[in-house]
């Protein structure tokens, strides 16, 4: 979810794109499946994180946009804050050890 | 406030399903046009099932699916959901309603915590009542004023009768946010010290026997003898400070002492405060209106609980709280019956369901599921007894009401009893509790173990008892020693009903009429009151088939009021406490009323009617005269009262000469033996209410005249408050403790009854069980020759050891509650034989009744098809 309120940070994506520039950004390291990324889309909008709109893509398909809201915002910093403490305290951990 | 927006945004989900999915679908469709990769996407429809979990209404659609399953499985065994639901309604119904009706009448605050008492040591006057009023503005929103609650004769255009009346201030309906539902309240004017405008405010029940209509208002009533204006009805359920309430409120007019304040808290003011500020106001009194023995020393007191019943004439109070305790205990055994029943029931069902559980589990149903399945059927059960239960409860306190208003002297405004949710909750809830324990376990049991035996189901487990059975029959023997109890105890009170109806009260009741007056209450002096009682008894005398008329102020079964130490004139008084004698004033003729004899000496004369000159006579009873002079002839001897003055006893009075020795006779019938009395004429002493005694010439007549003598005593005096004309026998029925017994035996017979019906469908379900279980054998035995007969036989007789067992521990508990009734109630042994063989006999006869349903169905077992079946 952290990944996704990241994503939709810079920009409104739709739900192949946001799984589409979490792949690309990860250096094709990471893949989102379908069968996470709605459930978790289905939370962010039921927490009130995101919000979403139908509109005409590109290509002229009917998309379902995500955009972020103030409180997704709020949520992804102390989200990251927190994966950077225990990435910090995993690192020490397998350094020292 | 986040989570009231996810909250929001949830319920927003689940009431747009449709559309939400909607989109859901479109927009999965339409990441797979883009990614251009169907088969990796995989089955979209799982996919949007788990999206959709993110809604958080997983749990809604499973509860609605296992609801509607444990709604067609119900359907399926109509006979085990009736038994259950009506076993699980009748515990549910009666604890709720019992225990709404002690609560509502007796537990129950009965105010708002807004409403407190002013109290204090010293009188409250009329001007105390101001002062508070004035110094506490700021504390209180009102502050009512009443004197106690009184009896009155009132006549509302049938005949006078006994009434409660209450007499209050203007405001007295405001303090309790009632205001009156029709008319008006008081006004200060009618308030006002010696203001004497007779209005009056009449309670909603008589404004109905009026005819409950507008035109009431401005009518005339009664009170005393003086007429009366109705200017208001109060609400409906008002009692005010009286409990119950009564029937008449009056003005405060010319009542100036003796006071009672109650007083509605503004809001936000603490009790704390206020008990600040009326102790303020009670120093001040005490500076203005200073008093050597005693100060204001005002507080408050929170109105709080009071018992309902007056104070019973007799012994009543200990009778009644005994009875009070029983009521509370009885619904609670009915509970624990309906408890054990349901638990055998569905005992029986779990391990009739084992089959289909176990195929249900092989086919990859999860224990949770099952098990949540069958705790839905449980809800879905007690949800249904505890709608039906509710209903029941209703009707159990109406008709407990109904059954409780023979035992108030007068008619009165009960509490209002609704229904104690909270009881409703915690019956429902224990139900419920016991739905899962005795029906989840075996499934629990089932799922824990391979399912693979129970697939392979007939394979020779007849043979073994399972635990099953024996816990099932446990159960039976509990209900059976519980209805045992019941209905002993039933019979114990009825027993009780019979003896005190059929009691030697001492005196003869049939052909006899009594007449309550009380001149006083009208305002008559002693003059008046005096002339008033011997025009009636001259009157009477003259009546067509009336043999004889008496007076006297403490007939027999009325409260023993005035008690009075006897000695032997010039003795030395006993300082220690003597058992003191009856003091009655009396007619002639009194011991002929009752239809007793004068065993020795003479009745009073005329002149000792009329004047207490000459020298002082009295008549007394055997058991006063065996007290005095035991053994010896107490007639024409000198008596003396006792006089306490600052605990000395002493006897200063005048000796008083025996001229007569009457029978005894009893006061109530909780009396282990008789009262002493002493009688003296009319012309010694004056009492104002007294009660005139008939005897007529040929019995079984009397209750035709009631009638024709209330009319007569109407047309001698109009104004003179009657409180009741009766006979005899109705006046010694109403005797509160045998009226006590009456509704007694009522109550715990139902209850006997009810439990009764519960451990017969108890007995039948794991009969019906055993039987289904044994199916197989019983056809076997049929194919090889068995007799239907001796498999009848059989089966019932294995019932009759659990009966047996059952009715052994029940006449245990039975002779431990008869211990406990035998201090209660009137005339009955804590061991009586009848009602030791009869209660028995009656869960016998039911017992069998409930087994041969089941045997029967044993007997009809068709070889052939049982065998087939395997």
């Amino acid at each position: 979810m952290m990944l996704v309120l990241r994503v939709l940070k810079t920009q409104p994506l739709h739900g192949y794109a946001i799984a589409q520039r979490i792949h690309l950004l990860s250096a094709e390291e990471l893949r989102v499946e379908e069968g996470s990324l709605y459930p978790a889309l289905q939370k962010l909008l039921i927490k009130g994180w995101v919000t979403a709109a139908w509109r005409a893509s590109e290509s002229r398909r009917q998309v379902r946009e995500y955009h972020i809201t103030a409180s997704g915002r709020r949520q992804l910093a102390a989200e990251v804050a927190e994966y950077r403490r225990m990435a910090t305290a995993i690192g020490l951990l397998l350094d020292k050890a | 406030m986040a989570i009231i927006g996810e909250w929001v945004r949830r319920v927003g989900y689940l009431l747009r399903r449709g559309a939400r999915e909607d989109e859901l679908r479109r927009e999965m469709e339409a990441h797979r046009a883009q990614m251009g990769a169907p088969p990796a996407f995989g089955n979209t429809l799982r996919l949007r099932e788990e999206a959709r979990d993110a809604w958080g209404w997983r749990w809604l659609d499973d509860l609605v699916h296992d609801t509607r399953f444990a709604w067609r499985t119900l359907r399926r065994s109509p006979g085990f959901a009736l038994t259950a639901i009506v076993t699980l309604a009748l515990g549910i119904g009666v604890n709720t309603g019992m225990f709404s009706f002690v609560n509502g009448l007796l537990l129950r605050p009965l105010y708002d915590d807004d409403v407190v008492l002013v109290a204090g040591e010293r009188d409250f006057t009329y001007a105390t009542y101001r002062d508070v009023q004035e110094g506490t503005t700021d504390i209180f929103a009102h502050v009512a004023a009443a004197a106690s609650a009184d009896f009155i004769g009132l006549d509302a255009g049938d005949g006078a009768r006994s009434a409660l009346v209450h007499i209050v201030t203007a405001n007295y309906f405001l303090v309790f946010g009632a205001p009156p539902a029709h008319g008006r309240a008081f006004t200060a004017e009618e308030e006002r010290l010696g203001a004497e405008i007779r209005v009056a405010i009449i309670s909603y029940p008589l404004w109905e026997q009026l005819g409950a209509d507008a035109s009431v208002l401005g009518r005339l009533i009664r009170i005393n003898g003086d007429q009366f204006t109705i200017v208001g009805v109060a609400r409906e359920g008002f009692q005010g400070l009286s409990i119950p309430g009564p029937e008449v409120w009056l003005p405060l007019g010319a009542r100036d002492t003796g006071l009672t304040l109650v007083g509605r808290l503004r809001p936000g003011i603490r009790v704390e405060r206020a008990a600040a500020a009326v102790a303020a106001v009670g120093r001040r009194l005490d500076q203005a209106f200073p008093s050597a023995d005693e100060t204001y020393s005002l507080g408050i007191d929170r109105a709080g609980r009071r018992l309902l019943f007056m104070q019973a004439p007799g012994s009543g109070t200990g009778s009644l709280t005994g009875l009070v305790l029983l009521l509370m205990l009885m619904p609670g055994v009915v509970l624990l019956v309906a408890c054990l029943s349901l638990a055998d029931l569905l005992l029986a069902r779990g391990h009739v369901r084992r089959q289909e559980l176990a195929v249900r589990s092989s086919l990859g149903a999860g224990r949770l599921r099952l098990t949540r399945q069958i705790l839905t059927e449980g809800l879905l059960l007690a949800l249904a007894g505890g709608a039906i239960g509710l209903w029941l409860s209703t009707w159990a306190i109406k008709s407990l009401l109904a059954s409780v208003r023979p035992l108030l002297p007068v008619a009165v405004t009960l509490p209002d009893v609704s229904i104690d949710w909270r009881v409703l909750l915690l019956t429902v809830a224990f139900s419920l509790f016991a739905t899962l324990v005795f029906g989840a376990a075996p499934a629990l049991a089932l799922t824990r173990r391979a399912a693979a035996a129970d697939l392979k189901r007939h394979t020779g487990d007849e043979g073994h008892r399972p635990g099953g059975i024996r816990l099932g029959n446990a159960l039976v023997i509990g209900q059976i020693a519980l209805s045992v109890l019941l209905l002993a105890s039933g019979g114990l009170f009825l027993m009780s009903v019979v003896s005190a109806a059929t009691a030697d009260p001492g005196f003869r009741l049939d052909g006899g009429l009594v007449v309550q007056v009380d001149p006083g209450l009208a305002g008559y002096n002693e003059a008046q009151g005096r002339q008033a009682h011997l025009a009636l008894i001259e009157r009477l005398r003259a009546v067509p088939g009336v043999e004889a008329v008496s007076i006297g102020s403490r007939p027999p079964f009325t409260s023993i009021g005035d008690s009075r130490d006897v000695v032997p004139a010039g003795t030395p008084v006993p300082q220690s406490d003597i058992p003191g004698a009856v003091f009655s004033v009396i007619g002639r003729d009194y011991a002929r009323t009752l239809g007793l004899p004068m065993l020795r000496g003479r009745d009073f004369t005329e002149a000792e009617l009329l004047s207490g000159a000459g020298e002082r006579v009295a008549i007394i009873d055997t058991e006063l005269a065996e007290q005095l002079w035991p053994g010896e002839d107490a007639l024409e001897r000198l008596i003396q009262f006792v006089d306490v003055v600052d605990g000395v006893r002493s006897a200063e009075n005048p000796p008083i000469r025996v001229v007569g020795i009457m029978p005894s006779v009893k006061h109530s019938l909780g009396d282990p033996r008789p009262y002493k009395h002493v009688y003296v004429p009319l012309g010694q002493h004056y009492e104002s209410a007294m009660t005139l005694q008939l005897r007529l010439a040929s019995e079984g007549g009397e209750r035709a005249m009631v009638g024709t003598i209330a009319r007569i005593v109407r047309d001698v005096d109009e104004r003179l408050p009657v409180l009741r004309v009766a006979t005899w026998r109705d006046h010694f029925n109403a005797d509160f403790e045998s009226s006590l017994y009456r509704v007694g035996a009522g109550i715990v017979s139902a209850f006997a009854g009810i439990a009764l019906l519960l451990a017969v469908l108890g007995v039948y379900g794991v009969k019906s069980y055993v039987v289904s279980r044994r199916t197989r054998e019983f056809g076997i035995r049929i194919a090889i020759g068995a007799e239907p007969r001796a498999l009848l036989w059989q089966v019932l007789r294995e019932g009759g050891r659990i009966t047996a067992i059952g009715i052994g521990i029940g006449l245990l508990l039975a002779v431990g509650a008869g211990q406990f009734l035998q201090g209660i109630l009137y005339g009955v042994n804590s061991i009586e034989p009848a009602v030791l063989v009869i209660a028995p006999l009656i869960l016998v006869a039911a017992s069998l009744l409930a087994s041969y349903i089941p045997a029967r169905r044993a007997t009809r077992v068709d070889p052939t098809v049982t065998l087939r079946s395997e």
